[in-house]
This record gives C-alpha cells, structure tokens and sequence, in this order.
C-alpha cells in the first residue's frame, strides 16, 4: 500500500513563525512583514508549478534563516529593538507601582488603627511590606502563569489597552488618576484616624503623582512604532 | 553576479528609484531589481528589511499597512520629499563614477 504523507504547509509555516518568534532582535511588525513576504514567496513558487514542499524549501532559502535574519536587524536598528524591550520594561515597572499604590493606599484606609502614634508608626512599616509585597507578587504571578502559557488569551485582550498610543496615553492617565485619588483618600481616612496633623498629606503625595506621571509619559514616548501609528484608510 | 559591496552599495539609490516610481512592498521590490538587472542583481530577502527600515528611520522613505487585491495585510513603501532630494543628489554621484569610468572605457556619457 502507498503511503503518502501529505505536506502539511499550515504546519511548516507554524514552525518558521515559532523559530522567528524566538529570535530577540526582532520586533513583532518585523517578524509580520516576513510572514507576508514568505507568503508572498510562497505564492509566487506555486504559481509556477511547484508543490506545497519544495515552494516553502525554496522560500525559506530566500528569505533566509531566522538566526541570520535577526543578526541582520540587530546590525542595522539596534535602537528600535531596545526601544520596545524598555518599553515592556517600563510598563511592567508602571503596573506595578500602580497596582502597589492602590493596594497600599487601601491598606492604610481599612486597617483600624489605634489613636497612639507609636502604633501608627509601626502601621507604617507593616504597610510598607505589604506595598512591597503587593507591587512584587502581581507580577510575579503574572509573569509565571503566562510563562505556563495560562491567561494568554485575556492577557492579550487586555493589551490592546497599549493598542494605539492615545488609548494607551488615557489609560495611564486614568491609572494615575486613580491611584492617586485613592491614595489621598485613604490618607485623609488614615489621618482622620490616627489623629495626625493632616498637612504631611500634600507634600507626600506630589513627588509620588509626578513620579507616577513621568512613568506615564515614558511609556507613551517609548511606544514601539507598530502601535504607534493608527493606519491611513487608502 | 555584482560583488557584495557593489550589491551594498547600490541599494539606497536603487530602492529610492524605484519608489519613485511608486510605492511597493518587500517582495515586489525584490522582484522588479532581479527583472531590471536580468538576474544579474540578487537581493536576498533578508538583507533588504534592514536596508528598507534604515532608510525609513532616517525619513528617505515612509510606510504603510495596506490590504492588497488579495485581501493580504501588505506593508508598502514610499518616497519621502526628503528621500527626493537624496535620489537627486545620489543620482549626480553615480552618473559622475559612470561617466568617469565610460571616457576611459570609451563609452559614450550620459547626460544628467
């Protein structure tokens, strides 16, 4: 009996996108733009009568290896293959700060304190762990399960809060916006508690807004190109 | 076959003249130089991406996702004012390196 495996393309294609993918000097626009032109190859091959096979081989060979491919890119536009790994960088540092604040500042809202300021004081440096706790675990946890490969689906829908740069400039508008109000709310709560002097209240929470706010307006500049621009209609 | 650094060299006027002509996309591009040069220009696929977006970077040339007849995500290229200007100046420059070269291989010169 013959037996004929099929070539299965889809699969083939599956496989070069995966060894594209891990190449660290190319941005996810650039490994796009080889898709379609590996398509395009492809197409091309099989108009003149070659079979699924041997048009794939040869348009591989053409386009060349990924390793090289990636060698190539890194030569040319080192600083647009930094650019995007500082900006997931920042945004990972931005989260977290966030996240962190929010948390932090809701700690010292709900947490019943009692009117002797040496307790306060030692409230203080209990929240201080959780802040940092808090602004550590989040994305540690994040990090493991989409290393596992859990939440990829919601983790992506998610992003595309970063998809064009005035979404991504509102949200991080509104993150800070919430961060901070909740952050001098449960001052004001905290303060109204512990019987403190309620002007330590505005100093403490400038320099931490600013901060949140350059935070923001690096991740908008750092932007890679891709999301950058929101495409023309031709 | 044109040696690697002739290759090298002459793809910042080549891909500007023929976005001058029109945008285009990676792989028509790569078409149209092995046609012109009757194969004699081989690019290899994976050297021109990089050249296309330095030239991008350094705003020679612009880009755009566009959907294609085929209903395919295609990114095009084209030609900038400022990648204009550059054509024009590279252009005087190699018609200079051709005329010098074609007076002594007695070769009749091209006017610019």
């Amino acid at each position: 009996m013959e037996t004929q495996t099929r070539y299965d393309l889809n699969a083939a294609m599956e496989n070069w996108r995966a060894e594209l993918a891990a190449q660290p000097n190319l941005t996810a626009e650039v490994r796009r733009e080889l898709e379609t032109h590996l398509r395009d190859a492809i197409a091309g091959f099989q108009q003149r009568g070659l079979n699924d096979e041997e048009s794939f081989w040869l348009a591989c060979k053409r386009v060349g290896r990924p390793q090289q491919l990636g060698e190539e890119f890194c030569k040319i536009d080192p600083v647009a293959v930094w650019r995007e790994r500082i900006f997931w960088m920042w945004l990972a540092l931005f989260l977290s700060n966030t996240l962190g604040s929010i948390g932090y500042s809701l700690a010292v809202a709900v947490r019943p304190l009692s009117t002797q300021a040496a307790n306060a004081v030692v409230a203080w440096e209990i929240l201080q762990i959780t802040l940092l706790f808090v602004s550590m675990l989040i994305p540690l946890v994040l990090a493991i399960g989409l290393a596992k490969g859990k939440w990829v689906g919601q983790f992506s829908k998610l992003m595309q809060i970063a998809g064009n740069r005035r979404r991504l400039t509102m949200t991080a508008l509104a993150c800070i916006l919430l961060s901070s109000t909740v952050r001098i709310v449960s001052w004001e709560i905290f303060i109204s508690k512990s019987h403190l002097r309620s002007d330590v209240v505005w100093p403490n929470s400038i320099p931490s807004a600013s901060y949140a706010l350059i935070t923001g307006l690096l991740l908008v500049w750092l932007m890679p190109s891709q999301n950058r621009k929101t495409p023309k209609r031709a | 076959m044109l040696a690697k650094d002739m290759v090298a060299a002459s793809a910042k006027p080549l891909l500007l003249s023929i976005l001058a002509e029109g945008e285009s996309y990676g792989y028509e591009i790569i078409q149209r130089v092995r046609e012109l040069s009757g194969g004699q220009i081989e690019w290899s696929d994976g050297m021109l991406y990089p050249v296309l977006h330095r030239l991008e970077r350094d705003g020679l040339i612009e880009s755009e996702w566009k959907e294609a007849d085929t209903g395919r995500q295609r990114k095009y290229y084209f030609i900038s004012t400022d990648g204009r200007k550059v054509l024009k100046t590279e252009r005087q420059q190699w018609l200079t390196v051709h005329n010098t070269l074609g007076k002594l291989w007695k070769h009749k010169p091209v006017t610019i």
